[in-house]
């Protein structure tokens, strides 16, 4: 059972990835489709993110005790000084796992 | 491949390699945690490391273990994994003008390879200059990092206690922080990621089914709205 979910799951994902990019599925882009498309990453990213850092338990919690909040905020900073990913990543995270 | 010449490829496929590093760093604790989950849900070790190196996904592979672990029935882990997954439709359109020419070798192989992580490096925007090797140097690696991460996870999962309590959750945020925040260039971005950002805790806090994909396109719309009509041109 364990392996037809992963093999199920698998074939989903592999579908969701590549069935836009086969040329036979007759879709042309506008350049108006492209421009919308191109607020893809920071749209989807951002929503990802956004509740692992708001959320604790499920309700807000935008105390400056939520190290998930204080640390993104530190990340945000240091990505901003610094637009270096790697610095930024690892500062964040050995401060997180640090106050977590 | 004979389109480029080798040392060409060679040197866009380690490009690649060393954009992805941060986010392959970064993805490390997120795969550990994959790991021990998965040997904690009852997976064997086999189908542990056989979810990180066939379904190549962390987030579905994480909510669906939680599930396999209460356990949810097939078509409900399957109706979550479509909802999670389907952000990838937008990925591949948007790199569908870049990546669809290609022969067919290279089209399976960078959409398997298509996560988050290498669509955030690949796709900058300027499609005329898409360079597969790089993608592909980008991916590869990312998937080879991803992958032994799990092994540790599986390795440590029996060692370490309470993995889950660690908050190794925060790496994708840091990550994805890192990724967008330099993005916010102009008043159309800004809109853009204000708008995913209260919409995505909002629909989460009130457990919206496929609040992330409603905040996705809701925060596009708004972004390409207000370039269009508001604010300058895009």
């Amino acid at each position: 059972m364990i392996w037809i979910t992963i093999l199920a799951m698998a074939a989903l994902v592999f579908i969701s990835r590549y069935l836009l990019l086969d040329p036979k599925l007759p879709i042309r882009l506008g350049r108006r489709t492209q421009a919308f498309l191109s607020f893809s990453a920071p749209a989807v990213l951002t929503a990802i993110f956004a509740p692992i850092v708001f959320l604790r338990d499920g309700s807000l919690n935008l105390s400056p005790f939520n190290p998930y909040l204080s640390c993104a905020l530190l990340a945000t900073v240091l990505v901003l000084l610094t637009r270096n990913t790697l610095v930024t990543v690892i500062i964040s995270m050995a401060v997180f796992f640090f106050i977590h | 491949m004979t389109d480029s010449p080798n040392s060409s490829a060679a040197g866009s496929f380690w490009r690649g390699t060393l954009a992805v590093m941060p986010l392959t760093i970064a993805v490390i604790p997120w795969g550990i945690l994959a790991g021990s989950l998965a040997l904690e849900s009852g997976l064997s070790p086999i189908q542990s490391q056989a979810m990180s190196a066939i379904i190549f996904a962390g987030s579905a592979q994480l909510v669906a273990l939680g599930m396999i672990k209460a356990a949810s029935g097939l078509m409900a882990i399957l109706v979550t994994t479509a909802l999670i997954t389907s952000r990838h439709l937008l990925y591949a359109m948007a790199m569908r003008e870049a990546i669809s020419p290609l022969p067919l070798r290279w089209r399976l192989i960078l959409g398997f390879l298509l996560t988050d992580e290498l669509f955030a490096i690949a796709n900058q925007g300027k499609l005329a200059k898409f360079d597969p090797w790089y993608a592909l140097g980008g991916g590869l690696s990312f998937y080879l990092g991803w992958n032994l991460a799990t092994l540790a996870g599986i390795l440590a999962g029996n060692a370490v206690d309470n993995l889950g309590s660690l908050g190794l959750d925060f790496a994708i945020a840091a990550t994805f922080i890192a990724l967008v925040v330099p993005r916010v260039k102009d008043g159309a971005s800004l809109l853009c990621v204000l708008t995913a950002l209260c919409l995505s805790v909002l629909c989460e806090a009130l457990a919206v089914p496929g609040g992330l994909l409603i905040a996705s396109l809701s925060a596009m719309a708004v972004g390409y709205g207000y370039s269009q009509w508001g604010g300058r041109k895009s």
